[in-house]
């Protein structure tokens, strides 16, 4: 088994490339492969506690809490998300909270990474 | 090198495709890029399908539009998630996203 460090520089919940990533750490760890996951710009909002499950609207909060109860670990960039007024309180419990500097030492220390830019 | 390159949009990428580098060069048409695998635009067949023997789409995207593998250009083998990580692990050391 190998490990995956990818990085998700996208868009607002709903986004193509989030709901893609969400979906592609799950069948990575499904298959027993260690998967990081970093969450930067617009796509820190999918880490934030008590998000409303709405009909036939895609949200992110039940597949990221899924993810880290399968030991995916997920971090917030935290300037982002304090950009966007999200608290760390306000975030789902278990998500990490740290700086660029996280995302570069997963990367290194990967054996495989997937960067994925904005939309 | 051998380079995955994820595809997730449907515009003309061939300049940027041109100037990858790799041993091995491998598509994975996902979101809109699904259309590189479906579509023909005056009969023709996206250029990119022309670029290497190896392309992949993902069914789950194919499904989301509407299109089914009956949609899919013969040379593009339909993939799952599951697939896509098999094929990231053991295909490709590098990967791209454009």
């Amino acid at each position: 088994m190998g490990t995956l460090t990818m990085g998700c520089f996208s868009s607002l919940v709903g986004s193509k490339s989030l709901d893609f990533a969400l979906k592609l750490a799950k069948a990575a760890a499904d298959k027993g492969h260690k998967v990081n996951f970093w969450l930067s710009g617009n796509a820190t909002v999918v880490g934030k506690a008590h998000q409303k499950h709405l009909k036939d609207y895609s949200t992110g909060e039940k597949p990221v809490m899924e993810l880290l109860e399968k030991g995916v670990e997920i971090c917030e960039c935290e300037a982002c998300a304090l950009a966007r007024g999200i608290q760390k309180p306000d975030a789902i419990p278990g998500i990490q909270w740290n700086a660029m500097h996280w995302y570069l030492a997963k990367i290194y220390s990967s054996d495989r990474v997937l960067h994925i830019g904005g939309e | 090198m051998k380079l995955g390159v994820f595809i997730n949009d449907y515009k003309n990428t061939v300049e940027t495709v041109d100037r990858l580098k790799a041993d091995k060069l491998g598509f994975i048409f996902i979101q809109n890029g699904v259309f590189h695998a479906t579509l023909k635009e005056n009969g023709k067949p996206s250029s990119l399908l022309d670029r290497t023997t190896n392309l992949y789409v993902l069914s789950e995207d194919l499904a989301t539009r509407g299109l089914t593998n009956s949609d899919v250009d013969s040379r593009v083998k339909v993939v799952t998630y599951g697939d896509v990580v098999d094929l990231m692990f053991n295909d490709y050391e590098k990967l791209a996203w454009l």
